[in-house]
């Protein structure tokens, strides 16, 4: 190749132009659900989606993609998979009238975190936790617990046990944005220089 | 950063015939509401396919925007200007992500993007297919490039698919960190020497008639996106588009002293709108089927990292993950 960029001219001859080779399916990234806690004592709510081999490196890559500029407290990231969901509803229809009430079963109570969409449109916030021993069980005890006349129109559970929290001595980690001001739109305030140049024009 | 030139398919109005009337008209009932469309809602097959379109363009433009001013980080005058264009370089790819998430949403996997890009099935924003021949061209990009692009991604944060708008409300939020350093860049070019105000000179006359493709053929040849108007996947026409911008950017243009190669450019007082000459379209698709002066090299870049790039896949394989479609 022959570029501007000698960097890009010293670039190695490998494949075929034009070619690749679709990747197989194990040599796909999983995808992990990112939850963001925007302010200290807000509720955390849903942000978006990474792709990632574990979920370890998933709140990692997390960390990059969704916190580099926003202020925010904490995160966390769970696989797609354990992600329980219900039905989606509109209108007047609250989701939680489609969740059947089930008997709770005997064994080992698990915690689960629950999160409402209560505008479509907008992100899935959390509403709290509930015991339960099975998904199932976590919504039917979420519709007890949380389903109070307000329309929600989709809930999802999740077993706390499969969520990567940030840890108390990570929590530092966002303490150094504001720091970061080259970031910032704030920082590039072009205003005097203009100025200057428009009136030392008009003089000239 | 996007442009919003990004090539719809003709509409056959035959296919939207297919669809259940009922479950179409409470879509189409939903989407004149104001209300969003959500990944599990039911929609027509030719809206997914659009927006599939859609936001994978703008995704691979970012990808490939990234490059021409990425490759000007390590000359940029100065220690801030390192870092801030460094900043947004990764910002810009960040934007990639998440339009790829967004358009993971609709059924298409992010791998089958990439390759997709890489083989040239898909397409990006044309602009990107120019060169950046001095620090003033990265600045045209870095201003004017991504305030056309704002100009469009505003507009399409107000469409109807839920996942795109989230996307693009994070998208804009760093976007006005770009546009802010790309003006004060071009500040400090034009208040300072002669030979920095003739390098910027220089980079306007090369990028303004890409820069005027970038908004799309103009509405007398395009196809028809009624349809697609409707459906709030489209936000304006790619005209209203381009006179948007003319609108906000010709004057700061003007007010640093330069001049905008185009004798005919003016704002027409009757209309309301901006009178200019009308670009050349058929370099506008010479460009786009792969004859720019960085068609090849844009798609190799990309193509050589993703070879490169297998080892770190194969070193990270486990059978415990499994690629699965994102949920909002
Ligand atoms: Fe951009
Ligand atoms: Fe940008
Ligand atoms: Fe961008």
């Amino acid at each position: 190749m022959n570029s501007l960029d000698p960097r890009v001219t010293r670039l190695p001859h490998i494949g075929e132009v034009g070619k690749i080779v679709p990747k197989a399916s194990l040599d796909q990234f999983g995808t992990y659900e990112v939850f963001v806690q925007p302010k200290e004592g807000k509720p955390f709510q849903h942000e978006g989606i990474v792709h990632a081999p574990n979920l370890e490196l998933a709140y990692v890559l997390a960390k990059e993609t969704f916190t580099r500029r926003f202020t925010c407290t904490s995160l966390y990231v769970t696989d797609t998979r354990d992600v329980f969901v219900s039905p989606l509803t509109e209108g007047d229809k609250n989701a939680y009238d489609q969740i059947t009430p089930s008997v709770a079963t005997a064994g080992i109570k698990k915690q689960f975190e629950i999160y409402h969409l209560s505008k479509r449109g907008k992100q899935h916030v959390h509403a709290g936790s509930v015991e339960a021993s099975s998904p199932e069980e976590a919504m039917s005890a979420a519709k007890q617990k949380f389903n109070q006349g307000k329309i929600v129109f989709n809930i999802w559970a999740i077993e706390t046990n499969n969520i990567r929290f940030t840890s108390p001595d990570e929590q530092e980690l966002w303490l150094t944005l504001p720091d970061k001001k080259f970031r910032d739109a704030a920082e590039y305030k072009g205003g005097d220089k203009l100025k200057n140049f428009l009136e030392a024009q008009s003089k000239a | 950063m996007y442009g919003g030139g990004n090539t719809f398919e003709g509409i056959k109005t035959d296919e939207v015939a297919q669809e259940d009337p009922i479950l179409l008209a409470v879509f189409e009932a939903r989407i004149a509401r104001g209300e969003k469309i959500e990944p599990t809602d039911w929609m027509p097959q030719l809206y997914r396919k659009q927006l599939i379109r859609m936001i994978e363009q703008h995704g691979h433009s970012e990808i490939i925007g990234a490059l021409p001013e990425g490759t000007w980080i390590t000359r940029a005058p100065g220690f801030k200007r390192k870092m801030a264009l460094m900043a947004k370089v990764q910002d810009e790819v960040g934007h990639a992500q998440l339009l790829y998430s967004a358009a993971e949403t609709l059924g298409k996997s992010r791998e089958q993007m990439i390759d997709d890009l890489i083989t040239g099935k898909s397409k990006y924003s044309n602009i990107f297919n120019y060169p950046t021949f001095t620090w003033a061209d990265c600045c045209f990009i870095s201003w004017l490039v991504d305030a056309g692009a704002i100009v469009n991604q505003l507009a399409n944060a107000k469409g109807s698919y839920g996942p795109y708008c989230r996307a693009l409300d994070r998208i804009c939020a760093e976007e006005s960190f770009h546009l802010k350093y790309g003006h004060h860049c071009v500040i400090y070019l034009a208040s300072g020497t002669q030979k920095q105000r003739d390098m910027f000179q220089a980079a306007l006359n090369r990028w303004w008639p890409p820069m005027m493709h970038f908004f799309g053929p103009s509405d007398k040849i395009s196809v028809h996106t009624e349809m697609l108007m409707k459906w709030k996947v489209k936000m304006g026409t790619n005209d209203d588009m381009r006179n948007q911008f003319l609108d906000m950017y010709v004057p700061k243009i003007w007010e640093l002293g330069f001049v905008i190669p185009d004798a005919n450019l003016k704002k027409n007082e009757e209309t309301g709108r901006w009178d200019y000459t009308e670009p050349d379209w058929e370099e506008f698709k010479r460009v786009i089927n792969g004859g720019g002066p960085c068609n090849k090299e844009r798609l190799e870049v990309r193509r050589i990292a993703e070879e490169r790039g297998k080892w770190v896949r194969e070193a990270l394989k486990t059978p415990r993950t499994k690629y699965v479609m994102p949920l909002a």
